[in-house]
């Protein structure tokens, strides 16, 4: 099978199950959806019954214009069609991007989902993307360094610290570090949201003040478990023969490790640098949250909390995509770096 | 299996495993956690989960544990509650009534929040009775408190925010001399610091700047009952709130934080582990039938195992919780961490399984006639088995990150006592803008020092138990 075609059947799974997804997300919605768009209803009819009342034209029959007035809204909404029906029409309008608009502003005065996501999703990757960049140099430089020396302190040392930060909420050590850096010391702002006022040179150097204790969270919590990660492929791939070869050619050790072994090794990290960010995407909730960083995580909490379904419709679709597009990316970028990966094999895998 | 194997390759297995320090270190740690959750209701009280969610009104809130004053200069006065037996012996009865007499000796900087009369019930058949309270103070002068306070039913009587008490308190101070700025009076007898007054050096800063006078001081409780009238002390409680509570402290509600984090760590266990065992035998057992059965039944499990690692679980799990109408009740916790837990185990799975397919113990009993699920249960399954007890320990530490994160995000269930909730209700309160550490601290700690058990047993069983994949 060429690359091509494994390119092809990869692409195609992935929109089944994009579908897939985003069917069973509308139908889950539109129950949810239902009983928010009732309440909705309601409230309307009442405010514009109370505004007739002030101008005082209240209609002959209260109960009759009450009825006209809740059936008109349902079928401005589809409330009167069936609940298959609007399950197909969800599903058709968020594949095709159309998420409609939240009932409250989100981030000033902006309603239309899609523009909330186009500033959202920027200032979520500007955050992970810095961090994960710190924590893939960190992380291969440490690692490549324990791989070398198996069993000293540092290695040790090492090992344990990648245990016991990975099982840190990345959240609480958020909180621990406003509560000291932010609070106690006050050296960095509690709040990430950037100060509009500020143009130019100042608004960067504010902008850095404000990304350095929510990066400065992230490198930590997992800077330790990757550089562990990285160490197990390293001493994996030292054992090879060829690094014996290059050894016994007199090639320069530092050439043999970052020439040979780690080149070698690049197709799991790469893959795991793809997944690292994608998988950073969707745990950037509950972290955003805690710095008030207004990206998509702070989107999707504010979502949840004021229930704007339409807006975490629009999130969850957004973040499937990413991440359907990532896993793509990853396989492509495997085939790439190994050719040894022929897709007849990696099926077996 | 005979009995003497089943023995053996134990103690083979325990020989292997009590190398491993670090696994030893993470079974210590383990049984603790076991001992902790098992004895919860011993440890602290019974009914915790019950009035976890209401105040808790004989404790003062917000105050950093006891311990603190061992750290900083200055001392607080820690919480302190006299009831049952203990109070009882400092009743006295009278020709009018009752007396008590409490001692108090404050050696502390900073003196009690209040001193609080609580639920003294009076029955007042035959008219009121009435309650006065006078304190002698180590320097030798006693002051009136509170005079003949009517009071019938039972009554809850707080010193330091009583009005009666500012009045008694500011007349005290002139007649021992002490100038009382006119202008200021009115600002004293409304938001006066009773107890600091109380507990203060008598001079002129008296109520500008109280300094405290340490020593004992002993409270006299007058309780005058009119004839045909009569009063119950059986639940009665003599409490001067601390600026200090307990090992942990207390939160907004005044709960105390310790029988939190102890309750917790029963939550934290049973959905740990409960998840990951649940979690991985549907993923070794559909990894299993996946490899054996093949062909087209096993294209459509594969297909369907990438759909459910396709969908990113956190988004949908809130997705879920707001379906479930804001909140997910811990069983339901536990039925979606599963549906998204054993995704990548029977990926794994799937591949080992395929290796022993091929081999000719299989083979033979497909050939002897035997049916697919005896093959499934009795040859391949049991083969996976070291992978499985490796894989639910490392898988523990995920689902209590998980239900932990649910929790704080407000989507957990409100009536459990979990450490997500504890820290879902310390970001609500503000905690961390507060500076209320003792909040924050205990309960990620506890989260990540369950996690941090498991990985080191997991990590442990991973070297003992699957040498093929021993790292080194």
């Amino acid at each position: 099978m060429g690359f091509g075609r494994y390119l092809v059947i990869r692409l195609l799974n992935a929109l089944v199950v994009l579908a897939i997804v985003t069917l069973v997300m509308s139908s889950l919605f539109v129950k949810v959806a239902e009983k928010d768009l009732e309440n909705t209803i309601i409230q309307k009819v009442n405010a514009e019954f109370q505004s007739l009342q002030q101008q005082g034209r209240i209609p002959e029959d209260p109960d009759a214009w009450r009825a006209e007035r809740i059936a008109h809204y349902r079928s401005q909404y589809h409330l009167d069609k069936s609940y298959w029906w609007r399950v197909q029409y969800y599903f058709r309008n968020t594949l095709t991007f159309n998420f409609g608009k939240t009932k409250n502003p989100v981030f000033g005065s902006e309603k239309d989902v899609m523009a909330i996501l186009k500033v959202a999703i920027p200032r979520t990757i500007q955050l992970f993307t810095t961090a994960q960049i710190i924590i893939i140099t960190l992380g291969i430089l440490l690692g490549v360094k324990a791989a070398q020396m198996v069993g000293s302190f540092f290695d040790r040392a090492l090992s344990i610290l990648a245990l016991v930060m990975s099982s840190i909420p990345m959240w609480w050590f958020g909180m621990i570090m406003l509560l000291i850096f932010s609070f106690k010391m006050g050296w960095f702002p509690s709040r990430a949201i950037p100060d509009p006022n500020l143009t130019g040179w100042p608004h960067i150097v504010d902008l850095l003040k404000r990304m350095t204790l929510p990066v400065a969270t992230i490198v930590i919590v997992s800077f330790g478990a990757w550089a562990w990660v990285i160490r197990n492929i390293m001493i994996g791939t030292m054992q090879e023969d060829f690094i014996m070869a290059a050894r016994a050619k007199g090639v320069p050790e530092r050439k043999v490790i970052y020439g040979h072994a780690l080149r070698a090794a690049a197709p799991p990290v790469v893959t795991m640098i793809i997944f690292s960010l994608l998988t950073s995407l969707g745990g950037a909730i509950i972290t955003e949250s805690v710095f008030t960083w207004p990206g998509m995580g702070r989107v999707y909490w504010i979502a949840i909390e004021t229930n704007e379904t339409n807006l975490i419709m629009g999130l969850t679709f957004v973040n499937v995509l990413l991440y359907l597009g990532g896993v793509i990316l990853a396989d492509v970028a495997y085939g790439f770096l190994d050719p040894r990966v022929k897709v007849g094999a990696s099926e077996n895998v | 299996m005979r009995w003497v194997d089943i023995k053996k390759s134990l103690s083979e297995f325990w020989y292997d495993f009590r190398r491993q320090k670090s696994g030893l270190l993470g079974l210590l740690l383990l049984f603790l956690f076991i001992f902790t959750a098992v004895t919860a209701p011993v440890l602290t009280s019974p009914d915790i989960p019950q009035k976890w969610q209401g105040f808790w009104l004989d404790n003062p809130k917000n105050v950093p544990p006891t311990w603190i004053n061992t750290l900083s200069s200055q001392s607080m006065a820690p919480h302190l509650t006299i009831t049952g037996e203990e109070l009882q012996k400092l009743i006295t009865k009278t020709d009018s009534g009752y007396l008590i007499k409490v001692s108090y000796n404050n050696e502390y900087d900073i003196p009690p929040q209040d001193v609080v009369i609580k639920d003294l019930t009076g029955d007042a058949s035959g008219g009121k009775l009435s309650i006065s309270v006078m304190v002698e103070r180590p320097d030798g002068r006693k002051i009136t408190l509170l005079e003949n306070y009517k009071f019938s039913g039972s009554i809850v009587l707080q010193l330091g925010s009583q009005p009666q008490v500012r009045d008694n308190l500011i007349k005290w101070a002139k007649e021992e001399g002490i100038y009382v700025d006119p202008l200021q009076e009115f600002q004293y007898k409304t938001l006066m610091d009773a107890t600091k007054v109380i507990f203060g050096e008598l001079n002129e800063d008296i109520f500008e700047r109280p300094k405290p006078l340490t020593g004992t001081y002993t409270f006299t409780i007058i309780i005058n009952v009119p004839e045909g009238s009569s009063a119950s002390f059986e639940n009665a409680k003599v409490i001067f709130t601390g600026r200090t509570y307990g090992k942990l402290g207390t939160d907004f509600k005044g709960r105390d934080i310790l029988s939190g984090i102890i309750w917790g760590s029963r939550v934290s266990l049973v959905i740990g582990i409960s998840v990951a065992v649940f979690s991985v035998i549907i993923g070794i057992f559909y990894g299993v039938t996946s490899a054996y059965l093949g062909g087209w039944s096993d294209e459509m499990m594969m297909r369907f195992q990438e759909f459910m690692a396709s969908i990113p679980s956190l988004p949908i799990l809130i997705l879920m919780g707001a379906y479930f109408g804001g909140h997910i009740k811990l069983w339901q916790i536990v039925v979606l961490l599963v549906i998204f837990g054993w995704v990548g185990i029977a990926r794994v799975a799937r591949s080992m399984a395929l290796q022993i397919k091929e081999q000719v113990y299989v083979e033979a009993a497909r050939v002897l006639g035997a049916g697919t699920g005896r093959i499934i249960f009795r040859h391949m399954v049991p083969q996976l088995l070291p992978y499985a007890f490796a894989q639910m320990a490392l898988s523990v530490p995920s689902a209590v990150l998980s239900e932990a994160s649910l929790s704080y995000l407000g989507l957990g269930d409100p009536t459990a006592v979990t450490w997500g909730q504890i820290l879902h209700d310390a970001q609500v309160a503000g905690a961390a803008v507060n500076g209320y550490w003792w909040w924050v601290i205990p309960p990620g700690l506890a989260i990540a020092l369950v996690g941090l058990t498991f990985v080191l047993i997991g990590t442990a069983l991973d070297r003992v138990l699957n040498p093929r994949l021993r790292r080194l």
